[in-house]
């Protein structure tokens, strides 16, 4: 058996992973009642697997490729049309002609990805014999160019939030006596979410601080990432050089024109850590979701200041607080605060879940994603968590695994 | 979405209902910036019918508010819930943006 190219069938996999349910049914949907057929389906050609990624009459799900019609379909670069699958010896003996629910037609477009390769094919099934018109050839083939243009725009996006997740910080950062731990859920593939980690001299001179930042573009979506990838990248700049308060106030000055031609704004909140002495310097931007929390209560650090791009300059200045070492930082973004229903008492009363002992920090941010995310959060969601680890605590070590940030 | 719109001479009020997000916001704003042009503005939103606004929401409202006093005018937001509040709060936008009570106190000066 020959089959297509192998990263056309890689190309395939891929996209079939990321799908979002019900995404191509609509045209499937279409391509059914425009041929009367009981049967349509977006198929794409895995390495082994066809997916059926998209339905009408046939369940979507994954069937051995040898067991089907379309991997013959994308080897071509026409139209596959066989009046009778019973007549035609390559398919004759596969299970859906042979068995449940038998059958007899099988007309199919091939679907291009970005690639310019064949990835699978749009077809229409019938129960009963039957030959296609002209005018119907064309508006199949119509049909799988709509397809092609939505899975073009979905490997788009995909890509775009891959991009966006690699630039998340992966690894702990290079500083002693911290353990961080971060992640990102956003609605759609990117968003206007991000947080980041890094280290950075005090330009005092006493030492490095762990800089912590979490920012919320307002948006959400590819739009709202670009803008989230700009805010990040400048506030990075401007962070090595100067404190946190005069960073911010950069930081506006650079994406100022950026912020306000796009009518965005964008919340952040930044922290700098003294890992010795717990002695944290932050900035609040309109963010107003950092606390400090440990069993003896908690304590939000907010400031008064507006968000990036929301009016003209505002003052940003630097105000300080003492991280002790059996306390947690804790920064989420206004997806998790809408799904305690922005109130700071439900706050209060989750505390004591993130606060039960033996859980690493990347442990509690995993608790408050998921919690966000399974109570329906309709925005991006985003977690960061920071303690001290005194280097004289050794028993940390079991449970304080390496900083760490996921999609 | 569709919303309200009433002009009342002095002041036009918009009036968005259920929530106010990615999806309604931008019919709002376009609205918003339409009157703009065309010299009124100035411009009550009343949002006695809005139960949640997320930062899409936000952001049309701080957009029309820059619109309307670039043009010399100025935008007011009227009789908000809790959410709308604790959000405005949360981002310190109530700075640039105090919530009225009322349509009438919104415009009391206009």
């Amino acid at each position: 058996m020959v089959m297509p190219p192998s990263t056309a069938r890689q190309e395939a996999e891929a996209i079939a992973q990321n799908v979002p349910a019900e995404r191509y049914d609509r045209v499937v949907r279409l391509a059914q009642a425009i041929f009367g057929a009981p049967i349509a389906a977006l198929n794409l050609i895995g390495n082994e697997s066809q997916f059926t990624v998209a339905s009408v009459g046939y369940p979507k799900g994954e069937t051995p490729v040898e067991d089907t019609v379309c991997h013959v379909t994308v080897q071509q670069d026409e139209m596959l049309e066989v009046r009778d699958l019973r007549e035609d010896e390559r398919f004759a003996h596969i299970p859906a002609v042979t068995g449940s629910p038998r059958v007899r037609f099988y007309a199919g477009i091939p679907v291009h990805g970005q690639s310019g390769q064949n990835v699978g094919a749009l077809c229409i099934l019938d129960l009963v014999p039957r030959t296609l018109g002209r005018q119907q050839r064309e508006m199949l083939a119509d049909l799988g160019a709509l397809l092609e243009r939505e899975l073009a725009v979905q490997e788009e996006m995909d890509l775009a939030g891959q991009v966006q997740q690699l630039m998340l910080p992966a690894a702990a950062p290079e500083i002693a006596g911290v353990e961080v731990a971060g992640r990102v859920q956003p609605a759609r593939e990117a968003g206007g979410d991000y947080f980041d980690w890094f280290v950075v001299d005090d330009p005092g001179g006493a030492g490095k601080r762990l800089q912590v930042a979490l920012g919320d573009v307002m948006g959400k979506g590819l739009a709202a990432s670009l803008i989230a990838s700009e805010v990040r990248a400048v506030l990075r700049g401007h962070s090595t050089y100067t404190d946190v308060g005069d960073a911010i106030a950069r930081t506006f000055i650079t994406t100022r024109h950026d912020l306000e031609a796009n009518n965005r704004f964008s919340t952040l909140w930044v922290g700098r850590l003294d890992p010795v002495t717990g002695a944290l310097d932050y900035v609040d931007a309109g963010h107003g979701l950092a606390i400090i929390a440990s069993r003896r209560g908690y304590r939000r650090l907010f400031q008064e200041y507006l968000p990036l791009g929301a009016s003209l300059e505002d003052d940003w200045t630097t105000a300080t607080d003492v991280l002790a070492d059996d306390e947690l930082l804790v920064v989420v973004s206004d997806g998790v605060f809408d799904v305690l229903d922005d109130s700071f008492d439900e706050v209060e009363a989750r505390l004591d879940a993130i606060l039960e002992p033996g859980q690493s920090c990347r442990q509690i941010v995993d608790r408050i994603v998921d919690f966000a995310v399974t109570n329906a959060a309709s925005d991006d969601v985003t977690a960061l968590v920071a303690r001290r680890v005194p280097e004289d605590r050794t028993d940390a070590g079991d449970d304080a695994a390496p900083a760490s940030s996921t999609t | 979405m569709s919303f309200e719109e009433v002009d009342q001479g002095g002041y036009v009020v918009l009036a968005p209902e259920g929530k106010f997000n990615l999806v309604a916001a931008p019919p709002v704003k376009a609205r918003i910036d339409d009157l703009v042009a065309q010299g009124k503005a100035n411009i009550v939103v009343d949002l006695h019918a809005i139960d949640f606004i997320d930062s899409s929401g936000l952001g049309a409202l701080i957009g029309g508010l820059k619109a309307a006093r670039q043009q010399g005018g100025d935008l007011r937001i009227a009789a908000a819930g809790p959410q709308v509040k604790a959000v405005l709060k949360l981002t310190n936008l109530d700075r640039i943006l105090a919530p009225y009570e009322t349509v009438e106190e919104a415009r009391h000066d206009w």
